[in-house]
């Protein structure tokens, strides 16, 4: 085994565009982080930030007119002969036979809604005894045992029946659960949860937040959470990178982007959440402005126009990079250093 | 509790309000059975305050608000509201007829500001709309009142010609509480007016709509399920859970000594902003139940963990434990539950 303070997944300054008739939208634009074996990377931002296109990337599953014009995504895997190689998931052929191992085998996807990522016209079993075929090479009989095993590993009571029904016959938080199973299929060494419990209640939540928990700990997963809910962030992640407008703006230890954190527009989204612990009938501090349409991105710093900071004549001209600011955190922003 | 005949503080009070759907099956549509999806829910709202019903989906909650805007006729109970002439009306009883010049002294926002405007109208037509129908039919006036209208809201007048495709998500809001307010209502029922907005603009709109009810004395029905978003709102909460209000308070009192064991789990369920609260949070077995078949007794004991074999068998009753505090549990008085703190 390669040490294990190798990241498994390494994520460099990746950009994917998307080509419109009206122009490009530059969806991610030099995104870089990290994720490691057993701990969690959450992706926060708002719309359009370019969180989910991160996920499509890295299991190039990017539609049409995207594609990643830059950058690098590294996988670290088991070679045949016992040794770790990496592969560049970036270079391979999006229809290839190498990324169709990858997604599912190493990398393992779970959408928002499970209702249309799902098959609606087979059985929870039909899919899961496919996915679990593909990557194991098991017959019929004993992969359809093992994919009632995952089901009863998610929390789904009375398995054996459950795995002959179809999506519509699940509840929400059992479709959720289902899907999950669908995703450890395979035993992926890396999780990507786009959004996993937004559509749910949070007494159902907690519950799916407690069982990626429970399932990292016991078979030591990485997950990559992406999400807009930064109490998610805080419960769930060891790191956290912020993005705004497709761009990394700081990334660092949860602590640290909880309690210190230092871009303007990660401290100014930590004071505008509604707080559970806020005083009654309280207003909350706002962001002025909009998140900018992608056709209309600013020039310089992505956020110089909602920005409080705003130093005319830099923010505006110039492309703040990514710098390190203490251990493990990084900001992108010219109030730590001139451009 | 007082009612709104002899109160003149009370906006709007509900009593005993009931909404079933009926479940046919088959090929002769044959009823086979009811979903109490409002089942037995009172509570009153004060002129000028916010009340928020807060709930998990399939609760009840937004069939109730649409109950009192009689979108849905209420199967049973009263909705007394006190009108613009100060005279008390039972919204569930009037005919159709007499409630139209009611509507314009209750106005509704919605949740997802894509759907709820027509986007082939400009926000001209749809802020004008509620004008020209009551009566405002001088095109020059109803300009300089839309204007006035998005104004108020924190839009540009000149955008008055576009159309909705144009605006982001927190402005199409904004157009939609301006259509809100074009008739000076006294009652606003937001249904989830902010969960489909972006955080960043979560915030503008909650601030935007407590300066507009400070401004004109709106009285808010809000209804939510976001416990953070409800307590920056609201002067009193109600807890719904499969048809019922399961407990009603003060804001402050709900949110730091809750009574209900569900209220508990739910203040406990929502996620801290702050990793060095990650929580000993008590996370429910099983899932809500269903309002076509609630369980017996008490509907939330197959969840609770602090059920008792009374509660199986015995529907508890919504009881008054302190003044303005309600709880429907058997064992509201004897137990110590765990709160949020400000």
């Amino acid at each position: 085994m390669a040490a294990a303070d190798q990241p498994i997944l390494n994520v460099r300054d990746l950009r994917t565009y998307f080509f419109r008739e009206e122009g490009t939208v530059k969806a991610v634009d030099g995104a870089s982080f990290e994720v490691f074996a057993g701990r969690t990377v959450g992706i926060v931002g708002e719309s359009g930030c370019g969180k989910t296109v991160t996920a499509k990337s890295i299991l190039r599953i990017v539609e049409r007119p995207g594609r990643i014009v830059g950058g690098q995504i590294y996988l670290r895997r088991a070679a045949h002969n016992g040794q770790e190689s990496t592969v560049d998931l970036a270079t391979l052929d999006p229809d290839g036979a190498e990324i169709r191992r990858i997604r599912g085998g190493d990398i393992a996807l779970v959408f928002q809604e499970p209702m249309s990522s799902i098959s609606p016209v087979h059985t929870i079993g039909n899919q899961m005894v496919e996915t679990v075929q593909l990557h194991t090479g098991l017959g019929a009989s004993a992969a359809r045992e093992q994919a009632i095993e995952m089901l009863r590993l998610v929390g789904i009571p009375k398995p054996e029946r459950r795995i002959d029904e179809y999506a519509f016959q699940l509840s929400g938080g059992l479709r959720q659960r289902a899907m999950i199973a669908l995703a450890l299929g395979g035993h992926p060494r890396i999780l990507i949860a786009d959004e996993p419990t937004t559509a749910l209640d949070v007494t159902t939540q907690a519950q799916i937040l407690d069982l990626l928990r429970h399932l990292q700990a016991q078979e030591q997963m990485a997950i990559v959470l992406i999400t807009h809910n930064l109490g998610v962030v805080a419960e769930m992640c060891d790191e956290v990178v912020v993005m705004y407008l497709g761009r990394v703006v700081e990334r660092g230890p949860v602590d640290a982007i909880f309690h210190a954190p230092k871009h303007p527009y990660t401290r100014m989204l930590l004071r505008s959440i509604p707080s559970i612990h806020a005083a009654v009938r309280t207003k909350l501090p706002t962001i002025a402005g909009s998140i900018p349409h992608p056709f209309n991105r600013p020039r310089g710093c992505p956020f110089h126009p909602r920005c409080p900071d705003f130093m005319p004549g830099v923010c505006d001209q110039n492309e703040p990079e990514l710098r390190a600011v203490s251990e493990g955190q990084a900001v992108s922003c010219f109030l730590y250093g001139a451009p | 509790m007082m009612g709104a005949g002899t109160s003149p503080d009370y906006l709007l009070e509900v009593r005993g309000l009931r909404k079933y759907f009926p479940i046919h099956k088959g090929f002769l549509r044959k009823l086979v059975g009811q979903v109490r999806a409002v089942d037995d829910v009172s509570f009153s709202i004060e002129r000028g305050q916010t009340l928020a019903l807060v709930g998990e989906s399939g609760c009840g909650k937004t069939t109730t608000a649409r109950c009192i805007i009689r979108a849905h006729a209420p199967t049973a109970g009263q909705i007394l509201f006190r009108t613009d002439a100060d005279t008390v009306v039972d919204v569930a009883q009037l005919p159709k007829r007499q409630l139209r010049p009611l509507r314009r002294q209750m106005q509704m926002i919605f949740q997802d500001p894509y759907s709820s405007l027509n986007p082939r109208k400009t926000l001209l037509d749809i802020v004008g709309e509620p004008l020209l129908v009551n009566g405002l039919k001088n095109r020059q006036e109803r300009v300089a009142r839309v204007a006035d209208l998005l104004r108020l809201v924190g839009l540009q007048p000149e955008y008055m010609r576009r159309f909705p495709h144009a605006f982001s998500g927190g402005q199409r809001q904004r157009v939609g509480i301006a259509r809100a307010l074009a008739l000076h209502p006294s009652l606003i029922v937001a249904d989830e007016p902010v969960s489909a907005l972006d955080v960043s603009v979560q915030a503008q709109i909650l601030n935007l709509l407590q300066d507009l009810q400070a401004q004109f004395k709106l009285t808010y029905l809000f209804v939510a399920h976001d416990l953070s978003v409800v307590k920056h709102v609201s002067d009193r909460v109600a807890v719904m859970y499969v048809g019922q209000i399961v407990e009603s308070a003060p804001t402050e009192a709900l949110y730091t000594a809750p009574k209900h064991p569900y209220t508990e789990s739910l203040l406990s369920a929502v996620p801290k902003p702050d990793p060095r609260l990650r929580a000993q949070r008590i996370v429910l077995e099983g899932e809500v139940a269903d309002p076509a078949h609630p369980p017996s007794g008490c509907h939330f004991h197959p969840r609770c963990p602090y059920v008792l074999p009374v509660c199986r068998t015995e529907p508890p009753a919504l009881e008054a434990i302190a003044p303005g505090h309600f709880v429907r549990c058997h064992r509201a008085r004897e137990l110590t539950l765990r709160g949020v703190g400000s």
